[in-house]
């Protein structure tokens, strides 16, 4: 297994997957140095890493695990390499497993990027416009906490890109599921029903109520690996 | 044992039988040309050898071991070159080498190793995406020799060749056995190419084997044929009928298959007597070359029209 997801990472390598990986972030980055840039006081850090945590959630992530899985399965459906992959003497479910765990490793590594680059912009701002400087007292740790909840409360829905965006060759289906995910937990963003919703659970991870973020753990992450279990045999098992 | 062997492999798809009770078997380090048109099957039997579809019904063995009961070690004996090569276009060839040796877990002198047989050592370091067909074709051969199988499975290691990338690939492919020691599977739907490079031939016909066996032999089987053009085809029709012969008309005349045995000069000699007695003119009479495409003709025309006019 080991192998095989060492060759996943070797894939990456001068891929768009990376190049999204890179940039996602750096786009809330940039949204928090402007915002800096526009604002005539000190905010307090929990204010700026809370506010790029909030968009990560609600909307950059799912849309994110979007073009990511695309992406990540477009490197074998594109070349056509799944028969050269699946005729090889390696067992078939580490394959599509150890892609798997790429996706999911890269979005915990976007999501870490994320708060890096958020932090390096808003101190780049303090500097360039010290009267804006972050005020109070940078919880690094607790907003680590807070971004690994929220990527555990996404894995359902990963699951779920992941496995449309693998079983079917072309880039549509994939396209569709996220598009659509993504704008009906965009506009039904204060349904109670929202919580269920596998694109809205990663920003139910900063709700206020104990029972959504809960929900959103249990349901997104607990059910979130057994879907994704079920993918990677369903996809070892197909023929073609 | 055969390096290749399958027995009544069958594949059906909805109600549409693909492969039909194929058995083949290809010996030990031959060159086995695996012919038919594009549809009769040819891909199907490739993906069932290599585990790709599980057969409906049959076996198939890679060197004795059961492809369906045991994919991994039957994996592990064979190589494929399949019709889409599955390069990552935005790696080098050595990079993608290297990741199929990985899995594989072979040593990393591999890549040299396979890079060299298909003189690609000088070229491993340019990206696939920059690569001519005919090297991505070399480096997919280079890719199926990795750890080096006793069986190799190219499906039409030609396609989109120019001319000299042709020949070079045949040239390539007739000392392939010699060179990684293999047995190799070359499927086409190309006579030219079987005849040029295979030392075995097997013709699949509408999801059929109809034809199998050493090219050499196959050849020699081949009833004698001589090939006539006249003036008149009917009355020479009528003329001949007293012979023990077949007589058909294709493109180029008619053509009489003689008995085998039978011998090509007596035979011409005396059936020009009956003609020019009889008023027709000649034109050209002589005995037609035993080729491949004789052989595939005769396996894979349709039966109602397989029974030519007798005289």
């Amino acid at each position: 297994m080991l192998a095989v997801l060492s060759v996943e990472i070797c894939k990456l390598n001068r891929s768009l997957a990376l190049l999204l990986a890179g940039a996602a972030p750096a786009l809330i980055a940039i949204f928090a140095f402007a915002m800096m840039m526009r604002s005539q006081r000190p905010s307090e850090w929990s204010m700026w890493i809370g506010s790029g945590t909030a968009i990560w959630a609600y909307f950059m992530m799912p849309m994110c695990v979007t073009a990511l899985t695309a992406l990540v399965a477009h490197m074998e459906h594109a070349p056509r390499s799944w028969d050269h992959l699946r005729a090889l003497s390696v067992p078939r479910w580490t394959l599509y497993a150890s892609k798997a765990v790429c996706v999911i490793g890269l979005v915990l590594i976007m999501s870490a990027a994320m708060l890096a680059m958020t932090i390096g912009a808003v101190v780049l701002g303090g500097l360039i416009k010290p009267e804006t400087a972050a005020a109070g007292r940078l919880d690094l740790a607790g907003h680590a906490w807070t971004l690994a909840k929220v990527a555990a409360a996404a894995i359902l829905m990963i699951a779920i890109q992941f496995w449309t965006a693998i079983r079917f060759a072309s880039f549509v289906p994939g396209l569709v599921l996220g598009i659509g995910g993504a704008f009906f937990a965009v506009v039904a963003t204060s349904a109670k029903q929202g919580v269920f919703m596998p694109w809205q659970m990663p920003v139910n991870i900063l709700a206020t109520e104990a029972w959504r973020v809960q929900t959103a753990l249990t349901l997104g992450g607990g059910l979130g690996l057994v879907v994704l279990a079920a993918a990677v045999i369903h996809l070892a098992r197909r023929e073609g | 044992m055969a390096a290749i062997e399958t027995e009544g492999l069958t594949r059906v798809f909805g109600r549409r039988r693909v492969v039909d009770g194929v058995s083949m078997s290809a010996p030990d380090r031959a060159v086995y040309g695996f012919l038919g048109r594009n549809g009769a099957g040819k891909s199907t039997t490739m993906k069932m050898l290599i585990g790709l579809l599980r057969p409906t019904s049959g076996v198939a063995r890679i060197c004795g071991v059961d492809v369906t009961r045991d994919r991994m070690r039957a994996a592990r004996r064979i190589g494929a070159l399949l019709e889409a090569h599955g390069f990552y276009g935005h790696l080098t060839g050595r990079e993608n080498l290297d990741l199929s040796r990985r899995l594989l877990g072979l040593p990393a002198t591999e890549i040299d190793r396979v890079l060299a047989v298909v003189d690609m050592l000088r070229d491993g370091g340019r990206r696939v995406s920059d690569y001519s067909l005919g090297m991505r074709q070399r480096l997919g051969i280079a890719r199926a020799m990795l750890g080096s199988p006793p069986v190799l499975l190219l499906d039409e290691p030609t396609n989109g060749l120019d001319p000299d990338g042709i020949a070079d690939m045949r040239r390539f492919l007739r000392e392939l056995p010699d060179r990684a020691g293999a047995t190799v599977l070359l499927s086409s739907h190309l006579l030219g190419e079987i005849e040029q490079t295979a030392s075995h031939v097997g013709i699949i016909h509408e999801g059929r084997l109809v034809v199998e066996g050493e090219l050499s032999r196959l050849k020699a089987d081949l009833a004698p044929e001589i090939g006539l053009r006249v003036d008149d085809p009917d009355r020479a029709r009528a003329v001949l009928r007293t012979r023990d012969l077949t007589l058909s008309k294709d493109a180029e005349g008619l053509v009489a298959r003689l008995r085998p045995g039978d011998d090509h000069d007596q035979v011409s000699a005396a059936l020009n007597r009956d003609l020019i007695a009889a008023g027709v003119s000649v034109f050209a009479i002589g005995p037609r070359a035993r080729s491949l495409e004789s052989i595939y003709r005769a396996a894979s025309t349709p039966i109602p029209s397989r029974h030519p006019e007798t005289v």
